[in-house]
């Protein structure tokens, strides 16, 4: 039997009367990087955000259905929301360091936790920035401001940033969209270091880069998903033809 | 990006077609020139062959655009893929029509031989296989194609005994001997066009269902592609 880190089961969401995500079940696996895919306004990221409570934010949003982390469902009422966060971690599209140095960024998670000591932090720090392969290009540099680093840098703070707290999975909303081809790269090599340790969720438009970088995906349509596979069967043999179409750029 | 993607793929299609007529009606004259004796039809198959060559290296060309600036995936990769093997099955099955025809000289006075060793009734055989596996590409035709690898053993079996035939036509008759050893190449030839034919079939049916078949006895066993 496979193991399983979430269990997603006839998840519903509504923003207001917009039914948004349709009967989802899914059960994503651990350590593994699982790709959402599919066209604009699909609900992938809206699926994503609702892994870490992030729609509990937007008023008019509106959920059924269950989802559970290790057995525990993350929507009962005596779930304690901040620490969800801090197991479920989040990488947007657009890096977003605080305007502070680079350590104070990294070490910001594990302060606000409670962690006090310089030393202990110094060693949060550098183990973050390391699995985030980013020690030897700012370990000269920590107390610089992270606002001056280039964009795939700053999108590995907002990683190492994300590490500091130890989270056992990560939620990445299309990741290396605004980067160059080799800061991508580093993202992708990145994403398959981690996956050894932490439980991958990206959403991602660049198809070859789901192809890359995932293990199984999950084909969203119109808040529906349409095919949940392994990535060697989605692109070599589709189950849906819908995906097909997708896949091969003949949707629409 | 994906219409260009489509016109390419439209376009690999019709060339693979357009060889594949191509190197039918190659075969098909070079068996002409062998029976009929007719050293004019050898001359052509031999010059057209140029014309098979380059629609090799325009596929291969093409072939290898395609992977570099569109990345396919799924159904399109696979017609990449399986243009590819029956470019290159297409055009050794050109070669050999070509050194059918180069083989007309050889057997000029010794038709009642190729006659007696029934080589006619196997020709006719793997004319229809080759037709065959053509056809299943056009159509798409994974059932077809599954026929055609099936019939590839009719032809092995009848290899077999026209060289026990072409044996005992040798030491019934030692003058025999050269044109017999001839005729051994020339059965090879055809065998082999047989081959290619089959391997053409198994290109279509990992076309059609992404099943990898070939160097497998029991077809409905094949297992779906197994990488990306």
């Amino acid at each position: 039997m496979k193991l399983i880190k979430i269990q997603v089961e006839n998840l519903n969401l509504y923003y207001g009367k917009v039914h948004a995500l349709k009967n989802i079940s899914l059960g994503l696996e651990p350590n593994k990087v699982t790709a959402l895919m599919g066209p604009s306004g699909c609900g992938k990221s809206t699926f994503l955000r609702t892994l870490n409570r992030m729609n509990d934010l937007i008023d008019s949003c509106r959920i059924e259905g269950d989802i559970e982390i290790d057995s525990e469902n993350i929507y009962s009422k005596d779930v304690d929301v901040v620490a969800l966060r801090k197991k479920v971690g989040m990488i947007f599209q657009k890096s977003n360091p605080f305007p502070k140095s680079i350590y104070d960024n990294i070490s910001y998670g594990p302060r606000i936790n409670g962690v006090t000591k310089k030393s202990e932090l110094d060693e949060i720090v550098e183990i973050s920035c390391v699995k985030a392969a980013l020690w030897n290009e700012v370990k000269d540099r920590l107390n610089e401001s992270a606002i001056g680093l280039s964009g795939g840098q700053q999108q590995r703070v907002c990683i190492a940033r994300a590490l500091a707290v130890n989270p056992e999975i990560l939620l990445m909303d299309e990741p290396a969209s605004a980067l160059d081809p080799i800061a991508t790269a580093k993202i992708e090599e990145l994403i398959f270091e981690l996956k050894n340790s932490i439980t991958i969720i990206i959403v991602t438009h660049n198809l070859q880069q789901a192809a890359r970088v995932s293990d199984k995906c999950a084909f969203f349509l119109s808040g529906e998903v349409v095919e949940f596979n392994s990535t060697r069967k989605m692109f070599t043999k589709p189950e849906d033809e819908r995906t097909q179409r997708y896949i091969t750029g003949k949707f629409g | 990006m994906y219409q260009y993607l489509e016109e390419e793929l439209d376009q690999l299609r019709t060339r693979i077609i357009k060889m594949g007529s191509l190197v039918e009606e190659q075969i098909e004259l070079a068996f002409k020139s062998l029976y009929e004796q007719n050293l004019e039809l050898a001359n052509i198959v031999i010059e057209r062959d140029d014309k098979v060559d380059k629609y090799d290296v325009k596929i291969d060309k093409q072939c290898q655009r395609i992977f570099a600036l569109t990345q396919p995936v799924a159904i399109d990769l696979r017609l990449i893929m399986s243009a590819m093997n029956i470019n290159n099955d297409l055009e050794r099955m050109g070669d050999i029509a070509v050194n059918i025809a180069e083989r007309t000289l050889n057997f000029i006075g010794y038709q009642d031989l190729l006659e007696r060793i029934q080589l006619p009734e196997m020709t006719k055989k793997v004319q229809a296989i080759v037709k065959g596996a053509i056809d299943s590409f056009v159509n798409n035709d994974a059932q077809m194609a599954a026929e055609i690898i099936k019939l590839d053993r009719v032809i092995d079996k009848a290899y077999e005994d026209i060289f026990e035939r072409l044996i005992h036509e040798m030491t019934e008759n030692k003058n025999l001997i050269k044109p017999c050893s001839h005729a051994i190449t020339l059965l090879r030839n055809i065998e082999r066009l047989a081959d290619h034919s089959t391997n053409i079939a198994e290109d279509v049916i990992f076309l059609v269902d992404a099943k990898i078949i070939k160097h497998r006895k029991d077809i409905d066993s094949a297992e779906d592609s197994p990488t990306v």
